[in-house]
């Protein structure tokens, strides 16, 4: 069943094309990544995807609503109700703790359920470290904080922006091993990375070049 | 944890935890409040400060004798049962004589007063030394001091002149007690009989000489030449009676006691009329830039002892209380009271009102100006604090915070700054008015309850509308570019 699907998306910014006429399509519980050299869209992309930017024109279906037409307000309801964010500069609310940030996702959702909060961050390991701010946690241990806090909520989706990139082996394994079990719970997962490592662990690596896609590569080798 | 608790933890937190640029915030709010607050009170306080002000360069209301009546401690207290105790300050009565520093040729216009009331009605009046707490001292005016050379401790002798023309008399002839008497006494048939007697320095009689011509000739028309009558009363004191050494001329007992009469009555206002002299120290030197540092002040009693009656000329009153309330006390005291009127110091009243219309726009302005300040300080504050944060609220945004929630947050920032500012701004400024007040008027005030909760409104509602720009551009944060690397 698809969750995601672009047709012919373009993104211009004056007369470049981020993105130009890119057609894609994510099933339900799929876990893509994707690659591209600097420059390629590859951020643009996940921007529309996570309803935070338009496309200049193209459809986006979102669970069959096309969210390329929607007003940004309904486009902050699907954000907050299906998608889950991580990006590359673990971007946490510094004067507030790690359960804090977490919570701050619930907030928005829900309601905020501090026990809820811990069980996320005990998923992620830092279940001793829940009442520490930002600037007392390694740029590992904040990123983690992330990935708790974008599936505090259960969401559909998770976007990923380069979530390893400034991660070390054992903290990239981590977050990894979490991606690799919210695959197996059913979340769909999109995973922008340089990484081929990282591009390895996911079912499908869709590669950008110059706002296009240039190619597809199916992981042969996914869960052995 | 509900959604109201999280708001609550995220606005304190983000207050708590980034301190130093919030506290600029804060102290803006404070520092204006503290002021805003300050000036209240001070405004509010400032009629009754006002009130102490001006009467501290006089009295507001004079008592004074009606046509014909008399003013005197018993009068005046009737009459200052028309003003309530509680807004009458002081009242100060005058008497005022001419006495005589026989000593030194001078005389000086003399105040007889109470000086406990004198302090409170005029409180301008600087004194080096003391204000006589006894009988037998005086308060001398500055003028009078330096022409006269005393000093607090001197002593001076005074004396009271009461005959008019007193001043004409040589010191000597003022000096023998009753030198002469003169008087008249209804005789026989309702005609005048008049007496002149002269006295020798033990206030005996030495001759006496009757004029008697209303009289009948046969009978007491003989007395004023019939040696023998007259002769009896050489060498006695008086008063006399007839009988008592003094015999009736025959066939004019009627006239011959007129003439006794006339000689006890005249020793009588002879007695009044006696200049009295009294020794006084001085105890204070009076200064106070106005005419009573001509003067020489007395208190009430000595005053009565010289003069031999308690009469007053005037009473001065210090009342607190505005110009409308005065003239009701002035009028009551017209109506109610039979021997005094008030009349009201008219320039005193009026200028209070005036001053205080000035005050009141000057408060106006400056609080206009506060605000306005405290505004454009606290609005560039958190214009600061929102590119501060621009990545944060990106982040809220991305994370699924709608504008409203945005705008919650920060105006529930603003209005948490505004209840802390507030709650410092009455405390603090109840302290600076408190200070303004015994600086400058010289009283301390009370606080006002209603000054927390009114500081506190308005420093609330001036922190959400300092909010309402930085807010809009929250609002207008685009997720999207603000997370998209840097
Ligand atoms: N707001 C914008 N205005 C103008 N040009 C933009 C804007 N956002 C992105 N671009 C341009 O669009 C192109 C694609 O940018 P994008 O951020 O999607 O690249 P990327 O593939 O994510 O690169 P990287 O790997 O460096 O993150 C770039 O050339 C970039 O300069
Ligand atoms: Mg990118």
């Amino acid at each position: 069943m698809s969750l995601l699907e672009l047709k012919n998306v373009s993104k211009i910014y004056g007369d470049l094309k981020a993105l130009d006429n890119v057609s894609l399509h994510v099933d339900q519980g799929e876990w893509v990544a994707i690659m591209g050299p600097s420059g390629s869209g590859k951020s643009t992309m996940m921007n529309i995807i996570g309803c935070m930017d338009k496309p200049t024109s193209g459809e986006v279906l979102l669970d069959g609503v096309d969210i390329s037409r929607e007003s940004s307000k309904k486009l902050t309801d699907i954000r907050r109700d299906k998608i889950g964010l991580i990006f590359q500069q673990f971007h946490m609310v510094n004067y507030l703790t790690a359960v804090e940030n977490v919570m701050v996702s619930q907030y928005y959702h829900s309601m905020p359920d501090e026990k809820e909060a811990l069980e996320a961050l005990g998923r992620v390991g830092l279940r001793e470290r829940a009442r520490h701010l930002p600037s007392q946690l390694s740029g590992g241990e904040q990123q983690r904080v992330c990935v708790a806090r974008a599936l505090i909520n259960h969401p559909e989706l998770i976007l990923a922006d380069e979530p390893t990139g400034n991660l070390d082996e054992a903290n990239e394994n981590i977050v990894l091993d979490l991606f690799a079990q919210l695959h197996k719970e059913g979340t769909t997962l999109i995973v922008v990375t340089h990484d081929p490592e990282v591009a390895d662990a996911a079912q499908r690596t869709i590669v950008l070049e110059h706002g296009k896609v240039a190619r597809e590569v199916i992981n042969e080798n996914f869960g052995k | 944890m509900t959604k109201r608790r999280m708001f609550l933890r995220m606005i304190t937190a983000s207050l708590l935890r980034r301190r130093s640029r919030m506290l600029i915030a804060l102290l803006s709010i404070g520092i204006g409040a503290t002021i805003l607050a300050g000036l209240v009170t001070i405004y509010v306080d400032v009629p009754r400060q006002m009130g102490a002000q001006f009467r501290s360069y006089g009295a507001n209301m004079l008592l004074l004798p009606r046509e014909g009546a008399v003013l005197n401690s018993e009068s005046l207290s009737e009459a200052l049962r028309q003003i309530p105790a509680d807004q009458l300050v002081g009242a100060a009565p005058y008497r005022y004589v001419r006495l005589d520093m026989t000593t030194r040729q001078q005389s000086f216009t003399a105040a007889g007063t109470d000086f406990t009331q004198i302090v409170k009605t005029s409180p301008y009046f600087s004194v080096e030394g003391a204000y006589p707490a006894e009988t037998r001292q005086v308060l001398v005016g500055k003028a009078i001091a330096d022409t006269i050379g005393v000093k607090p401790g001197s002593t001076m002798e005074l004396t009271y002149q009461p005959v008019s023309g007193a001043a004409d008399k040589t010191p000597e002839e003022s000096r023998v007690p009753g030198a002469r008497l003169s008087g008249k006494v209804e005789g026989f048939g309702g005609g005048m009989v008049y007496v002149s007697a002269v006295l020798d320095d033990e206030a005996r009689l030495l001759s006496v000489t009757v004029d008697a011509s209303t009289q009948t000739p046969e009978y007491g028309g003989r007395v004023p030449e019939d040696e023998a009558f007259l002769r009896q009363f050489t060498g006695k004191s008086l008063p006399l009676t007839l009988g008592g050494g003094i015999d009736a001329l025959t066939g004019a007992t009627v006239t011959s006691s007129a003439v006794v009469d006339a000689l006890n009555s005249a020793t009588e206002t002879a007695a009044a009329a006696r200049p009295r002299t009294m020794n006084f120290t001085v105890t204070g030197i009076l200064t106070t830039g106005g005419e009573e540092e001509g003067y020489v002040f007395l208190s009430l009693p000595d005053m009565e002892a010289m003069t031999g009656t308690d009469q007053l000329d005037v009473a001065e009153l210090s009342v607190s209380a505005g110009a409308d309330r005065l003239e009701a006390y002035a009028g009551a005291v017209s109506e109610n009271c039979e021997n005094v009127q008030a009349r009201l110091v008219k320039r005193v009243a009026r200028s209070e009102a005036s001053v205080l219309e000035k005050l009141t726009a000057l408060v106006f302005l400056v609080t206009l100006v506060v605000l306005l300040l405290t505004m454009i300080c606290v609005s560039t504050t958190m214009m600061a604090v929102v590119s501060e944060r621009r990545r944060e609220i990106g982040l809220r945004k991305a994370l699924g915070a709608s504008d409203s929630s945005i705008r919650a947050e920060f105006l529930g920032e603003g209005l948490f700054l505004g209840l802390l500012g507030g709650v410092m701004g009455a405390v603090l400024g109840f302290v600076f008015a408190q200070v303004v007040s015994v600086n400058v008027f010289g009283s301390s005030i009370t606080f006002q309850p209603l000054l927390l909760p009114a500081a506190v409104i308005v420093s609330m509602a001036i922190a959400a509308a300092s909010c309402l720009l930085p807010i809009k551009h929250a609002v207008a944060i685009d997720p999207a570019v603000v997370l998209k690397g840097e």
